[in-house]
């Protein structure tokens, strides 16, 4: 049997990070994945991430996977792929499937980041081909370039079903409807609203009755739903959609765990059954490890971090590092961690009822009921401040752990602060020269440029825009409001693009002065 | 153990509900239905409904249809999912053919 | 309809293997290889993998990960194999799974 100091089961975020920090201290670290690629879900995130520098905010999913590893390879961690772990017994043994032969090893400590799988919900005609994962729509299209389908609804208002339906209409998909059983959307209001000014209706209280179709999906019917979740007659509506895509939460994948008898929680906050761990993620079972989904849902940054504390917690276990040290590596990284578990979005706030920002100022109910903020509520909120000339707007109105604007802007007209949660708020004193950093920088594509009094009677609205084809200069299209509803013609007087600003193109529109704080995306004619 | 095993706790009478012949498990076909009536039959423990059905038997092993059984059951119990223990978790965790199950490499130390 | 993305806003072009031919069903159709066979499926527009045994019901591509075991089919002869998994290679032969057989049910 071969021997090694760590084996790590999982090569996502969480298992290459841990694996990094443990082979840069000495250790023999191998980490086993069942798949053909390593990650995990990395590559299929396109979009920019939150969290600040240090979390590798504004750098897309797929980028940070490809700098994760690098920094693996330069560790020297070896990763073996298309190596499925298949069982977990005591004294830190593991069975491994490779290719059609089965291996046996033995770590003198493991870490299980084996990270989580889609739950799924039940309605007449789930099993039809057509509906699929909200994950399998991510791989079809991020990683196989193959269009999921070409009319599709999506079941789910928490960040993946946010995230994976704009990611379908960038790919060229027809998002007919965002359906939730939940009366509020789940997941940030700023991916939200980047779906909704689109022109994607959103449905929460709704849920699906049934799938249509013989062979394969061929229409939806929707309902509304009362507070027990009941289906309330006379409010079904249609949808001829080829695809029911599902994004209805995920699970810890902890199986493997359980199988080497760690002692186990059911915890409805961690999403499932998780082992019970300390701080450094070691389970019931000393040297044994867990970071990332496996310990409890989160997402990938706080999974990489995770990785890297268990990473260093089994070196110090196998004597490759003191307490201080120990200590030393932790406390950094634990900081971190804490950082992107504040705000609304929190672990320890879920389920929880939040009816005011950190500052004090009333949440949008339009944004939770409807995924976008109405023109009655918005101008409350710091990040909106009207002044003549060009200047920032940010539709920034939920306090989610991200500061990429603050250091984007060259002028430091951007605050958010120490604590990186705050609502980011515009420093009047500070001249905005109009390049475009702060509007590129925010994952959340929430702000804009507006310039008021760009000439008589007309306003200037710069937006991100990350959809092919792009409009030409010059051309004349349909300005959408928030809502995604046609408000004026407006026509394109600028278009930026910058390898700065990392494929998020900048499209300047000019609309009627009085649709300045209306106008928030272009539609081609 | 807690309650849920208590085989003299009385749990009603199964009543058919409209949504009985919803799939569950998609790989052996398993019904709501089934699941429940299983209970009513005295199957309390999940171990025990997976014996008598076969649900997360199957080729997947219970990836997609685990959480949504425990649902029915505790539901059924009128207990919180939490409560139930999960299903034994044994290898091998992804389907493997016996002819590879079978084939066991030496490695060097 | 158009299912593969040529240019995407943000992965740009799509870096794909050598265009070669397999058979659905005796039929022969094309994809690119080492792309998973389900993708090469869905882009020629293939919905349908197999029928279930008990209900004959239809599946295809669930969670296109290797987990669901929705997608499996009769691969050169073998069955139960997860397409959204397996590479594809020129030449395969790719075949509608009824059961565990490549026959449908009398």
């Amino acid at each position: 049997m071969k021997r090694y100091d760590l084996i790590i089961v999982g090569a996502g975020p969480s298992g290459l990070s841990a694996g990094i920090e443990a082979a840069k201290k000495g250790l023999k670290v191998v980490v086993f994945d069942e798949n053909a690629k390593p990650g995990g879900q990395l590559f299929k995130q396109i979009h920019k991430f939150f969290g600040s520098k240090e979390h590798k905010a504004k750098i897309r999913g797929f980028r940070i996977g490809e700098e994760l590893l690098q920094e693996a390879n330069d560790a020297g961690v070896e990763v073996v792929l298309n190596a499925t772990v298949t069982g977990m017994y005591q004294d830190k043994e593991i069975i491994v499937r490779i290719s059609d032969e089965m291996h046996h090893y033995k770590g003198d400590a493991i870490i299980i980041a084996t990270g989580a799988s889609e739950n799924m919900v039940t309605f007449p005609g789930w099993t039809l081909p057509g509906v699929i994962g909200a994950g399998a729509a991510q791989t079809m299209m991020n990683l196989h370039g193959v269009k999921p389908g070409n009319k599709i609804l999506m079941l789910g208002s928490g960040n993946v079903g946010l995230v994976v339906s704009f990611q379908l209409m960038q790919c060229g998909c027809d998002v007919v409807a965002l359906v939730d059983a939940a009366p509020k959307v789940g997941g940030y209001g700023v991916h939200a609203a980047k779906v909704a000014r689109t022109g994607v209706p959103f449905y929460l209280s709704h849920t699906i009755v049934k799938a249509e179709g013989e062979d394969h999906v061929t229409g939806v019917t929707i309902a509304e739903v009362d507070e027990k979740f009941q289906f309330i007659p006379g409010t079904e509506k249609h949808f001829d959609v080829d695809t029911i895509c599902l994004a209805v939460g995920l699970s810890p994948m902890s199986q493997l765990l359980k199988m080497a008898g760690c002692v186990m929680e059911d915890n409805p906050k961690k999403g499932g059954q998780v082992p019970i761990c300390d701080e450094y993620g070691e389970t019931s079972i000393p040297g044994v490890f867990v970071a990332g989904d496996v310990s409890g849902i989160e997402e990938a940054s706080s999974a990489m971090i995770e990785g890297r504390i268990a990473g260093v917690a089994a070196a110090k276990y196998l004597g490759y590092m003191d307490e201080t040290e120990l200590k030393g590596k932790v406390t950094e990284l634990e900081h971190a961690l804490e950082s992107l578990r504040q705000g609304m979005f929190a672990p320890k706030n879920r389920g929880k009822a939040i009816e005011e920002t950190e500052e004090g100022i009333a949440i949008s109910k339009n944004l939770l009921k409807h995924g976008f903020v109405a023109d009655d509520e918005i101008e409350r909120f710091p990040g909106v401040t009207h002044k003549a000339g060009i200047h920032p707007v940010m539709e920034c109105t939920q306090n989610i752990p991200c500061n990429p604007c603050q250091d984007a802007c060259p002028k430091h007209c951007i605050k958010i602060g120490e604590k990186i949660t705050s609502l980011p708020a515009v420093d009047e004193s500070v001249d905005c020269i109009g390049c475009g950093m702060c509007v590129a920088s925010c994952s959340g594509q929430a702000i804009f440029l507006v310039d008021e009094t760009y000439e008589e009677g007309y306003a200037t609205v710069t937006l991100p825009y990350e959809f092919l084809p792009l409009p030409e200069k010059g051309e004349k299209g349909t300005a959408l409001d928030r809502s995604g509803k046609e408000v004026c013609e407006a026509e394109i007087v600028d278009i930026k693009t910058s390898k700065a600003f990392d494929k998020t193109n900048l499209l300047t529109m000019k609309v009627p002065a009085d649709m300045v704080m209306k106008a928030r995306f272009y539609k081609r004619a | 153990m807690n309650s849920i095993n208590d085989r003299s706790r009385y749990i009603g009478e199964f009543v058919p509900a409209a949504d009985d012949d919803m799939l569950i498990c998609r790989c052996e076909e398993i019904t709501k239905g089934e699941i429940r009536k299983a209970v009513h039959d005295g199957m309390f423990t999940l171990t025990e409904i997976r014996r008598y059905l076969r649900t997360g038997m199957g080729l997947c092993q219970g990836q997609t249809c685990a959480k949504l059984v425990k649902g029915i059951v505790a539901r059924e119990l009128g207990v919180s999912p939490a409560e139930l223990e999960p299903v034994t978790s044994r290898a091998p965790m992804r389907p493997t053919e016996m002819k590879v199950l079978g084939k066991e490499v030496k490695e060097e130390e | 309809m158009e299912t593969r993305i040529e240019e995407h806003p943000i992965l740009g072009k799509q870096e794909t293997g050598r265009l070669v031919t397999f058979y659905h069903d005796g039929k022969a159709l094309q994809g690119y290889e080492g792309e998973p066979i389900a993708a090469a499926l869905k882009a020629a527009g293939v919905m349908v993998h197999r029928y279930t045994k008990k209900e004959h019901k239809p599946r295809g591509i669930f969670c296109a990960i290797g987990r669901c075991t929705d997608c499996v089919m009769i691969v050169d002869g073998k069955p139960n194999v997860r397409t959204c998994v397996t590479p594809l290679k020129e030449g395969m032969k790719v075949q509608t799974q009824y059961g565990v057989s490549a026959e449908p049910e009398k």
